[in-house]
């Protein structure tokens, strides 16, 4: 074994903190230890099977008990990879047998119970102690580091019951719930009388399956807790930095004689010897007697006890203190203690009951406050994102642009127009023609602007609408739009009246387009 | 050749300063929940006998108690106690972010609900088999909130060091090995005499003293390393 291969840090740890190292290692050379560690059980599960078949709760006793005779294993294992020797699994399982036979009964009988197993097993096994220097040893090592020892084995077996029996709750969640309804449980309680071993047999594998899992750990933290100990003890990380500093000095040693010889050779004496032994020159300052609060600048007009006390002067006024008086109203003190010497004085068991029904009813009534106003600020802090999962059509925007009321002086809003346009046209012909006809592309504007929102504005023209009305999808509707305009502006514009049977047309036209009913 | 193993952490702050966590196995971890559960189950227990009296506000605050419990224990304690329960705390241990910071409410809240999810099939076996696996024994919980249990830091006792004639070092040391003379002057009655022998054998040729000297040299030199004067 030599220190300075050491594949891990050595320093003194506290006990816990040597475990977590063991877990490390084992989780280092968790590949090598698992393999190695199924290959040696397995089979001897599988012969124990074998030879008791009818027994199966003593296949898993017998098996249960040879577990220090296992663990030999895995530390030989991890005693060589820790000093930077990798062992193959083939290796490990020729030298075992090896292993097997020392101190067998010992192990195997009254140490088999304590719970410092893993944590004595090296003292056996590596450093190949026996009888009373076996004992001298032991007393050593566990003045300290036991506590967490046993701590390992204790929860060490819990973690074995609770990886087992979280196993065996997986392949019961993966068993068809048809065959579980038709399970009959009372006999899985008996099972050696219905002949159901093989479900025996099963979790016997499932506990050799979880002891593939924990056993590494176990005896790498046993281990790393008696090398914490022997690191303890012997003080090997001091040893470690010591050979390091050893081999620095020794080596700069001989260099120093080769420099040294060289440079009296070539160099005249240097004043080195002068250098160190002067005395470290730094001169402490002279002693301030006086503070800084002590007056001094004594001899102008402005010293320092002034200046001071014009400081606290400003220091004393806003910006830099600001003083306001604030009256507030409290709770009479008087009332409380009436209050409580009544309680005191006249408080009886009915009393208590109905006060803590009031409590209770209180406690409801805050409870569900609570729960209302948390909701709700739940839902106010997150609006923004609660506007995701909203339908978008309630948030959709309204128009880009403001309706218009009036185009060129004409008013377009719905409420400005009588309900039956073609009709109120007909009728005013005969007395205003002028407005008749403006009726009619007052509606039909309004139309276009309400009904197939084209995006019209107060500054359009009449051929910019015109232009603008191509877009859409209605081409009858355009066809009907351009011979208004143009009727329109040769009423407005070229004082031209239109027929009468062209508006006839036009208001025949428009009861067709848009299903407006005919007069009778 | 890889770095060798070791169980610190190094976290490195913005000021460049490399912070050493030291993250705690499983053992005493599952020590440290069993406390916690321990106590867990005195609290309800002595509660359901009191509340348990007081009829319809009883049963009200056994419920509400129960929930407080249940699911804030853990994590009031963590936020509010410097990342240790009652377990914790017992077993020297405590809850950090992953960066060394102190575990906040949703770091906490978060590694607590997941023990659901660690807590499966039975008995935290998906976590005891995370913890296992993850380098800084971390279950599934920490791995989401990206929290780290480690050990407190600890407060080293002073050891009386013997009282002799200080020594400067004749050659120039580092900190290792400055720390190492200092161990080994703190730590010698703990070893046996001849192994102190030993040890201090390896510097005495660089000392240039006999080996038998060498063990009160390394004393003297110590006491200069501690700031003592000529």
């Amino acid at each position: 074994m030599r220190l300075t291969e050491s594949q891990a840090v050595i320093r003194p740890r506290s006990p816990w903190e040597a475990l977590d190292l063991g877990v490390r290692l084992a989780r280092e050379h968790l590949r090598v230890l698992m393999i190695s560690w199924a290959l040696l059980t397995l089979p001897v599960l599988a012969l124990l099977t074998a030879a008791l078949w009818n027994y199966p709760s003593v296949v898993i006793l017998v098996f249960w008990w040879l577990k220090p005779l296992f663990e030999r294993l895995p530390l030989h294992i991890l005693s060589r990879a820790l000093f930077g020797e990798t062992i193959t699994v083939r290796q490990a399982l020729t030298v075992y047998p090896q292993f097997l036979k020392v101190q067998l009964l010992s192990s195997l009988l009254w140490r088999r119970f304590t719970p410092k197993r893993s944590f004595l097993l090296p003292v056996q096994q590596l450093e190949g102690l026996s009888g009373a220097t076996r004992q001298a040893r032991v007393r050593i090592l566990t003045q300290e580091n036991t506590q967490a020892a046993s701590w390992l084995t204790i929860v060490g077996a819990h973690i074995e019951m609770a990886l087992y029996v979280g196993l065996l709750g997986l392949i019961y969640l993966f068993i068809p719930s048809q065959i579980v309804e038709q399970l009959d449980w009372l006999k899985l309680i008996d099972v050696e009388a219905h002949g159901l071993l093989w479900i025996e047999h099963l979790t016997n594998l499932l506990y050799a399956l979880v002891l593939l899992v924990w056993e590494p750990v176990y005896v790498a933290c046993g281990f790393s807790l008696y090398l914490n100990r022997r690191t303890a003890l012997e003080a090997w990380d001091i040893e470690l930095v010591f050979r390091r500093l050893r081999q620095r000095l020794m080596g700069a040693v001989h260099l120093l004689v080769l420099v040294g010889v060289v440079g009296m050779l070539l160099l005249p004496p240097p004043a080195l010897a002068e250098e160190i032994t002067a005395p470290a020159m730094c001169p402490l300052p002279p002693q301030e007697v006086a503070g800084p609060d002590a007056p001094h600048l004594l001899n102008q007009p402005l010293n320092s006890q002034v200046a001071r006390q014009h400081m606290s002067a400003i220091l004393a006024s806003p910006p830099f203190k600001n003083e306001h008086t604030q009256l507030q109203w409290h709770v009479g003190q008087q009332g409380k203690d009436k209050k409580s010497s009544a309680e005191s004085q006249g408080m009886h068991w009915r009393d208590l009951e109905v006060l803590l029904a009031h409590a209770a009813r209180f406690l409801e009534v805050l409870l569900w406050t609570l729960l209302v106003l948390g909701t709700g600020l739940l839902i106010w802090r997150y609006r923004v994102w609660l506007k995701l999962f909203t339908r978008r059509t309630t948030a959709k925007p309204t128009s880009p642009i403001d309706t218009p009321h009036q185009l060129f002086g004409l008013e377009v809003a719905p409420n400005s127009l009588p309900d039956d346009i073609p009709g109120e046209a007909e009728r005013l012909w005969h007395q205003e023609p002028r407005k008749a006809l403006g009726l009619l592309y007052r509606g039909l504007l309004s139309h276009l602007l309400h009904d197939f929102h084209l995006p019209l504005k107060e500054a359009h023209t009449e051929g910019e609408i015109l232009e603008l009305s191509k877009s859409m999808p209605r081409a009858d509707i355009v066809d009907y739009l351009h011979n208004v305009t143009m009727q329109w502006q040769r009423l407005a514009y070229g004082h031209q009246m239109p027929t009468q049977e062209t508006l006839k047309a036009l208001c025949h036209q428009w009861r067709i387009l848009f299903n407006s009913q005919v007069p009778a | 050749m890889s770095l060798p193993l070791d169980t610190l952490l190094r976290v490195e702050t913005p000021e460049a300063i490399d912070l050493m966590l030291r993250p705690a196995s499983v053992v005493p971890r599952a020590l440290a929940y069993a406390i916690d559960l321990g106590i867990r189950g005195v609290i309800l227990g002595l509660a359901y006998l009191v509340l348990g009296f007081l009829g319809h506000i009883g049963v009200g605050l056994i419920a509400l108690l129960t929930f407080l419990i249940g699911w804030w224990y853990m994590v009031l304690f963590e936020v509010l106690n410097q990342g240790r329960s009652p377990g914790k705390q017992l077993m020297k241990l405590r809850v950090l972010n992953d960066d060394g910071t102190p575990v906040g409410w949703a770091g906490s809240l978060l590694r607590n609900l997941l023990r659901v999810v660690d807590l499966l099939p039975f008995g935290y076996a998906i976590g005891i088999l995370s913890s296992l696996l993850h380098p800084n024994f971390k279950r599934l919980g920490d791995l989401v909130a990206g929290t780290l249990v480690v050990h407190q830091e600890r407060v080293h006792a002073r050891f009386a060091m013997p009282q002799v004639i200080p020594l400067a070092p004749p050659f120039t040391l580092g900190l290792a090995e400055q720390q190492a003379i200092l161990a080994f002057a703190e730590r010698q009655n703990g070893l046996s005499m001849s192994r102190r022998e030993e040890l201090a054998a390896l510097l005495a040729e660089p000392l240039g003293v006999e080996r038998s000297e060498a063990s009160a040299r390394l004393n003297r030199i110590a006491q200069a390393l501690l700031g003592a004067h000529t």
